[in-house]
């Protein structure tokens, strides 16, 4: 079967938003509005369909609100879809944002504890990985300092380093690569490069083109909740830098 | 589910850590409130009820403490736990991970603390000379009683309090009610066996008797009145559960 090699399936996903435009959240809100709760729909993702096999590095672009971080959101399995299936096969880590279940009062290394336990790593793997991540983050001596007295590039130097060594079989990524100085972020997509050599499937969403060309073989363009354009990323990028750019 | 909580345990321990220990850092005395807090409570019962109260019970501030310390467990992780998924939307917004995970180390945390604080009723004990009794082997039974029933009610009241916010107020209420119609300040014996009985609707009487039997009157609890919890916490336990997985996939919607 082709299954084996496939790491995400999404077959005719369609997610809705509701807007209220004052959403009711109390119980009074509830009972005196009950009769207005007519919420307009807003199709954020029409029946979208799509197959990425193990191994592959795939962009996901499209401009503001076309639901391509809705669709990443999905695959993790943050929020659901209202119809249609997702299936992933094998392990999987987001790094939708950095630092996610930071505590500041702990120190840095404390704190890779609680970051990499939410990724799902158990004590041993990450007793294995915490050299490996401090070297990474550049942190230094102040890796025993409370998380609170970081700059925010050294926050995000930190979070990243954690997210990075996860070792899962997908990652997925959104927009988060634009962190720290220039010989970090150089060092990130470095770091990048060398999973996808070992055979990782990538995910990523971005608006750094650029880079992402480099990084990606496979671009996905969507637009207004559809795939407008799926393909080599270099081609798919310069039809969409042509309509949008 | 549990392969799946398996895999997390090491986030389950950490939040469990983190929930005892980030609780109270900062604050001078640290994770010592968390036992100083009961005891400051024990004082202004042992205190002012005497004087309200025809009280004739003997070692009234050891009975009193038997009760306090875990119905402190009980209201304290309730309140906390019913909003666990609020206070936690940051991550549940950003990362995948067994929601179940929240609930579990909430009411995790609140039975380490009060396995702790089983040292200040052993203290009690001694030095009022009631002492301890070969009927304290049944203890973690109780423990595990009233840790099933809590679980069971922070699984509904926080996936309720996602979607109506309501429910921690209603909740807040309910608890300050269920304080007195628990026997933590008197005993059931006060009261003529028709409303006693009514009382024992609430599983928390029956719990609360049983630690006072076990440490205190040193009794054989009563065992069918302490399965009868246990067993109808498990199946609330289930049925919650349950509403808690429906109510799971919108969460990171609506916090």
């Amino acid at each position: 079967m082709a299954q084996s090699s496939l790491a995400i399936k999404v077959e005719n996903v369609t997610k809705k938003f509701k807007l209220f435009y004052d959403k009711p959240s109390t119980l009074k809100e509830r009972l005196v509005f009950w009769n207005k709760k007519k919420a307009d729909e807003h199709v954020v993702l029409d029946d979208i369909s799509m197959e990425i096999q193990k191994g592959e590095t795939v962009a996901l672009i499209g401009v503001n609100g076309s639901g391509k971080s809705t669709l990443l959101k999905m695959m993790t399995k943050i929020i659901y879809p209202n119809k249609g299936k997702i299936t992933t096969y094998g392990k999987l880590t987001s790094l939708l944002e950095l630092g996610a279940g930071f505590h500041p009062d702990f120190t840095g290394r404390e704190n890779i504890y609680f970051n990499a336990s939410i990724f799902g790593l158990t004590k041993s793997e990450i007793d294995a990985r915490l050299n490996r991540i401090i070297e990474f983050s550049e942190l230094g001596e102040f890796i025993d300092s409370p998380v609170r007295t970081y700059s925010s590039g050294m926050y995000m130097r930190l979070a990243f380093s954690v997210a990075i060594n996860v070792d899962a079989d997908i990652l997925l990524i959104d927009e988060i690569l634009a962190v720290g100085d220039q010989h970090f972020q150089e060092k990130c997509y470095a770091k990048l490069q060398e999973l996808k050599k070992s055979g990782k499937t990538i995910v990523i969403v971005s608006h750094s083109l650029n880079s992402v060309k480099k990084l990606c073989d496979r671009a996905v363009w969507i637009h207004e909740g559809r795939v407008r354009r799926d393909g080599n990323s270099t081609d798919v990028i310069e039809e969409y830098m042509k309509v949008c750019g | 589910m549990f392969k799946e909580l398996y895999q997390y345990r090491e986030l389950l321990k950490t939040n469990v850590k983190k929930e005892i220990r980030g609780k109270y850092k900062g604050s001078f005395l640290g994770v010592l409130w968390s036992f100083i807090n009961p005891l400051l409570m024990t004082l202004i019962y042992a205190i002012v009820f005497p004087f309200v109260l025809k009280n004739t019970q003997e070692h009234y501030v050891t009975f009193l403490i038997i009760g306090i310390l875990p119905w402190n467990w009980f209201t304290l992780n309730i309140i906390q736990g019913t909003t666990t998924f609020l206070s936690n939307a940051g991550i549940i917004k950003k990362v995948y991970f067994p929601r179940e995970i929240l609930p579990i180390s909430v009411v995790t945390s609140g039975l380490i603390n009060f396995l702790i604080s089983c040292i200040i009723i052993a203290l009690f004990l001694i030095f009022s000379g009631i002492g301890f009794s070969g009927y304290i082997v049944y203890l973690p039974l109780i423990i595990l009683a009233q840790y099933i029933l809590m679980l069971a009610i922070i699984f509904l009241t926080s996936s309720i309090n996602v979607y109506i916010r309501d429910a921690e107020y209603i909740i807040n209420f309910i608890i300050q009610m269920l304080f007195y119609a628990t026997p933590i300040l008197y005993s059931t014996d006060l009261f003529p066996e028709k409303i006693a009985g009514l009382l024992k609707i609430n599983p928390m009487v029956t719990i609360i008797e049983c630690y006072r039997d076990v440490l205190f009157y040193h009794n054989q609890p009563h065992l069918k009145s302490l399965l009868i919890v246990i067993l109808t916490s498990l199946i609330l336990l289930l049925i919650n559960y349950r509403i808690f997985r429906r109510l799971e996939k919108g969460f990171a919607e609506e916090v």
